[in-house]
């Protein structure tokens, strides 16, 4: 679903991501993580299609980008730290206002069935500026899946939700894995980076510097791992 | 068969164009509707200039009917910025310009939209102007041509004020940079248009001779700004 091999991205002569090679299956749960600063939300913003790679090769469903942009953004939900809603709309006035600009069919069914999906049926003529963080990252998902895409991209969904609200999301997000739906999350919250994933990754200075099956490591080891790659074990050390 | 089906392919890609063109409508008028801050920080920036040069000019009203064309179009200029900067902050609220780009639409549908919007809400002030204009200036605001030549400013002007606004709301200081890029990029529409308004400005209606060049000039301006934005938008929002 998603191949990225040597993926460069340069902003002026600063080197963001360095040939960074990952794979996405069909269906699958990948999770990145990696420290702040580490390309995390630039890779993010290139298979989103938000910005055009330096070079490396990018494919999303078996389209090239940039040249097939079009055709990939049909296919793809971006979740962000931002909604990406308007809040001066009430909940069911953006979600139709993205049906609208998908074009799909049945709009007014699609946009209950999904408030009534993400909880928020009851609220749907409120507007999206009243609502909690946790219910506007909950509606955020709701338009993120509108169109039905077959992969979800997921830029630190967790930032600023309590504890409650972050579980709300894992299960919105579980559901969404069970539905078949290729997913990749970038994160720097490692404990729920290992969560919900089949595979996690570790990005560090614009690389890959490891791959791991979730299911085959520990939280502890993870976490140990992480220190050992990224060198953040270094940098407490040294402060202490 | 294969000429129908690229028929059928560019009837479709055209539906798809004007739907994502007027979706975008939609949205930016309804969130109007809720807020009423784009149309009421215009107007009440307008009511208080025309308020302000008509007590300004009023012991001497030659002055002030002779100056009054030009007061409407530096009005609308100023307001239209106005409407401009709140209406592309909007997509910057949230990052929502990201959810129109990662949408499958193209660019230069999202450009027109917004042109078509903020002409919109650009329109409702110049009604509240004309109205304004005949009350202090005593000015024959409401003919036809007259209204034709605002309309084609109106859009020259957000046509180029879209694009313009789309490079400077991502700079830190995008309120004193939009007027300095646009206010000149604005002139040659301007100029004629004003001209072309003041020609109607007389109880005898000028021939057409006298103001054709000017309302050419405006309507050339329209057709360059509208195939600047449809060609380079994208390239605006993408980099």
């Amino acid at each position: 679903m998603i191949k990225l091999q040597g993926l460069v991205k340069q902003y002026g002569m600063n080197l963001v991501l360095r040939g960074v090679d990952l794979h996405v299956g069909a269906g699958e749960f990948v999770t990145l993580v990696g420290s702040n600063g580490a390309g995390k939300s630039t890779l993010m913003r290139v298979v989103a299609t938000l910005l055009q790679p330096t070079s490396g090769k990018v494919q999303i469903g078996g389209w090239s980008l940039p040249k097939q942009a079009g055709r990939v953004r049909r296919h793809i939900g971006l979740v962000s730290h931002y909604s990406l809603l308007y809040g001066d709309l009430t909940a069911a006035e953006n979600l139709t206002f993205f049906a609208r600009l998908y074009q799909l069919d049945n709009q007014e069914e699609r946009v209950m069935a999904a408030l009534k999906k993400v909880g928020l049926y009851a609220r749907q003529r409120d507007a999206v500026s009243t609502f909690s963080r946790g219910m506007v990252q909950r509606l955020t998902i709701a338009r993120a899946t509108l169109h039905e895409p077959d992969i979800l991209l997921l830029d630190e969904p967790y930032t600023g939700l309590d504890q409650d609200a972050s579980r709300l999301l894992d299960d919105l997000l579980r559901q969404e894995h069970e539905n078949g739906r290729s997913i990749l999350m970038i994160t720097h919250d490692l404990s729920h980076g290992l969560n919900l994933c089949d595979r996690v990754a570790i990005l560090n200075q614009g690389k890959i510097v490891c791959d791991v099956d979730s299911r085959t490591i520990s939280p502890a080891d993870f976490l140990d791992l992480y220190a050992e790659q990224t060198g953040s074990k270094k940098k407490v050390a040294s402060h202490e | 068969m294969n000429e129908q089906v690229t028929n059928q392919k560019k009837t479709s890609e055209s539906r798809e164009f004007i739907t994502a063109v007027f979706s975008v409508v939609w949205k930016d008028l309804r969130i109007e509707r809720h807020t009423r801050q784009t149309v009421s920080v215009m107007v009440m920036f307008s009511v208080v200039t025309v308020i302000m040069f008509n007590f300004a000019l009023e012991s001497n009203l030659d002055a002030a009917r002779n100056v009054s064309t030009g007061l409407l179009w530096a009005t609308i200029l100023l307001a239209g910025t106005l409407g401009l900067n709140r209406s592309m902050a909007l997509e910057q609220e949230n990052q929502t310009m990201d959810a129109l780009l990662i949408a499958p639409v193209p660019r230069n549908a999202i450009y027109l939209g917004k042109v078509i919007s903020i002409t919109l809400f650009t329109l409702a002030l110049e009604l509240i102007l004309i109205m304004l204009f005949i009350i202090f200036f005593n000015k024959p605001m409401w003919r036809p041509m007259v209204l034709l030549i605002l309309v084609l400013g109106t859009i020259g002007y957000i046509a180029a004020g879209v694009i313009v606004t789309s490079m400077t709301i991502q700079t830190r200081s995008k309120e004193v940079l939009l007027p300095v890029l646009l206010l000149p990029l604005a002139l040659p529409l301007v100029l004629p248009a004003s001209m072309g308004v003041a020609a109607y400005m007389f109880p005898q209606q000028p021939v057409w001779s006298e103001v054709q060049s000017a309302i050419f000039i405006v309507i050339i301006y329209d057709i360059l700004m509208l195939t600047a934005g449809f060609l380079t938008y994208r390239f605006v929002v993408e980099s």
